[in-house]
């Protein structure tokens, strides 16, 4: 289990992280989403060793990492540029952490052999050992990175963006792969992205990075459909939040007076979240029954194949969002800048207390 | 068969890719002539004027085009030339191993440990100060530095380190190693630092993190990654120490006879042919030191 506690770093004046605790299991695939310069990277360093943090604790099954060398730390790295060694074979590069660590090196050549064979194995690169690391494709260089990092057996290992480099086909195709080897291996990732559905594909558990702290650790089902506070819910990129201030028992917000779901004081600051796939659309004058709405302009809409996003502007200018399914169609033929009422179940809206930052 | 005709241009005709790639080989005829023209003119036809001059016959005075092989019978036969070129080969190497000791960790400091890039250029900067003085200076300036009543003499005697000042220090050998490793130090810390500076810096933190020491990331990433760096560097300290003459002239006290020097002397006493002989075995030398070097490492493959 590693565990991070009250971890800080500063550049100067800039804060990357503040006070951030994190709880990663063991036997866990866990991805951390954030937007980028959110400090996912900066927490990544300072968990491998290659930077300290200014304040807080950095603990592995229950023994103090930081101020201990990288080197030493037993923890796989896997670098966002591959970072393989250029001077060196896919099967030296392989070899690398077994035959050089500083504890433990393996200097029998048959066993070394046979571990990155192994390596190579596990990633789907039979054969490819004699290749230079010039000679081989973007996705082929992220396994032998992976195999590199995965042969010396490390504690948890630590993907950054580790598909960023890749194609849209090459990167489900990894998905599937970077789950299925570490089943067998039985080891934690922790995998860093700046995509939500990256995120929620992989991981068992997503934890959420902003502002230099985690805003939220939950499984991807709970954090998607329950996210406890708005930043959450916006690195989700699936709610609408709508600000506003409470007055006569329902939230005065940029698209009209909306019902509370539960009692506020008067004038406290709230927002209130809608998901994309749950607002429906209708003409203003047929609502249907026991369901809560407010009005917006049909600004345009996008199709992305399987499901198609209407954008709406409320009358203040907020950017609202609607998802259809195109296999169950929920939305009326819309017209461009036609105003159309947006209703949705009461129970459906999340309601966070608080100004938004 | 009658007439078939196709959308096919017709033969006689350039094609657009065959037109384009003549006038991109112009391109390149034209980009190259200057530089050709120059190595032709002024090395070439010289170099190969020299050969010739070699094997004129050489009287007291004078020098005629009639061809004989005596200069390099001479040459070849005399104790002092032999031992001319062995004094030069020695000098090379021991001075191309100090650059490569003193110069190496300065470009290793420069191009690994210091992480701007401003700081980075304003310390390569510093190492070429001194060239902004005449080489002679430069050179002259070791003389008060190392002589018997120099700075180091008089700070060991000061210091009672010693009782009688060291005379090795100049006039000899040494002082003409230890100039010309300050001279030329420089042409080795460039290169290596340009290498070394191009190592991304994640392929280091990736040896770290795969749990090697900062010995064994220095033996295994660092040094092969930086070898094309030693050998250009290596290549430019060789042909200038080799082809030296001024500053074993003025700091050995004409103690040190390199092949630089025996050339300056016959020239000076207008001995054309023997000149060119002396010449022509330091050009085969130099060629051979740099085919050796570029065999080390494959240039090509790495720059």
């Amino acid at each position: 289990m590693l565990n991070l506690s009250g971890v800080t770093r500063r550049y100067g004046e800039t804060v990357a992280l503040e006070d951030l605790n994190l709880i990663v299991p063991d036997d866990t695939y866990m991805s951390l989403l954030g937007a980028s310069g959110a400090g996912k990277t900066t927490l990544l360093r300072l968990i491998a060793g290659f930077e300290e943090p200014n304040a807080g604790q950095i603990s592995l099954n229950g023994e103090r990492l930081d101020g201990k060398a990288p080197h030493r730390r037993d923890i796989g790295f896997v670098f966002q540029n591959f970072a393989l060694f250029p001077h060196l074979t896919v099967q030296e590069n392989v070899e690398f952490g077994l035959k050089y660590r500083e504890t433990g090196a393996c200097a029998d050549p048959k066993e070394l052999t046979e571990r990155a064979a192994d390596a190579l194995q596990l990633v789907g690169l039979d054969g490819f050992g004699h290749r230079g690391v010039g000679e081989i494709s973007g996705g082929q260089k992220q396994r032998v990175a992976l195999a590199r990092t995965l042969v010396t057996e490390p504690r948890i290992v630590l993907l950054d963006e580790p598909l960023g480099a890749l194609d849209a086909n090459l990167r489900n195709r990894m998905c599937d792969e970077l789950r299925a080897i570490r089943e067998r291996l039985r080891v934690s990732f922790l995998h860093v992205t700046g995509s939500e559905t990256e995120a929620l594909t992989m991981g068992d558990t997503v934890a959420v990075l902003s502002d230099g702290r985690i805003v939220q650790a939950d499984g991807s089902t709970e954090l998607f459909t329950r996210p406890h506070n708005p930043a959450a819910a916006r690195h989700l990129n699936a709610w609408n939040l709508l600000e506003g201030t409470a007055w006569a028992g329902a939230l005065d917000t940029s698209a009209g007076m909306l019902p509370l779901s539960r009692p506020l004081a008067e004038g406290a600051a709230a927002q209130i979240a809608l998901r994309f796939d749950q607002l429906g659309v209708s003409d203003l004058d047929a609502v249907p029954g026991g369901r809560s709405h407010f009005t917006a302009r049909y600004v345009t809409g996008e199709f992305n194949g399987p499901t198609a996003l209407s954008f709406f502007r409320a009358p203040d200018g907020a950017l609202i969002q609607v998802v259809d399914h195109l296999g169950d169609p929920r939305l009326p033929e819309l017209t461009e800048g036609r105003s159309y009422a947006l209703h949705y179940a009461p129970g459906d809206a999340l309601l966070f207390e608080g100004a938004s930052t | 068969m009658t007439t078939v005709t196709t959308d096919m241009p017709d033969t006689t005709e350039t094609s657009p890719a065959a037109a384009r790639e003549a006038n991109e080989r112009r391109r390149a005829l034209m980009l190259l002539s200057p530089g050709l023209l120059w190595m032709i003119l002024f090395m070439v036809l010289p170099m190969l004027m020299v050969i010739y001059v070699s094997f004129w016959t050489q009287t007291t005075f004078a020098v005629n085009d009639t061809l004989t092989t005596a200069s390099w019978e001479r040459f070849l036969s005399s104790a002092t030339y032999l031992g001319a070129i062995g004094t030069t080969l020695r000098i090379w190497a021991i001075v191309l191993v100090a650059t490569l000791v003193v110069g190496y960790p300065v470009a290793l400091f420069i191009g690994l440990f210091v992480k701007n890039q401003t700081v980075q250029t304003a310390l390569l900067v510093a190492c070429v100060i001194p060239f902004w003085t005449s080489f002679l200076i430069r050179v002259i300036a070791w003389r008060p530095m190392l002589g018997t009543e120099g700075a180091i003499n008089t700070i060991l005697m000061n210091l009672g380190l010693i009782n009688e000042p060291l005379t090795f220090l100049l006039f000899s050998e040494f002082s003409v190693l230890v100039g010309m490793t300050q001279i030329y130090c420089v042409f080795m810390v460039g290169p290596i630092t340009f290498m070394i500076s191009r190592i991304d810096e994640s392929t280091i933190e990736a040896a770290r993190d795969l749990g090697a020491s900062f010995g064994t990331i220095f033996r295994r990433i660092v040094l092969p990654l930086s070898m094309p760096g030693v050998i250009v560097g290596a290549i430019f300290v060789s042909v200038m120490v080799l082809g030296e003459f001024a500053t074993a002239a003025s700091l050995s006290g004409r103690k040190v006879n390199l092949l630089g020097n025996i050339i300056v002397s016959q020239v000076g006493s207008l001995k054309w042919a023997f000149a060119a002989v002396a010449g022509v075995v330091l050009t085969i030398i130099i060629t051979a030191v740099i085919t050796l070097a570029l065999r080390v490492v494959d240039l090509r493959k790495e720059m």
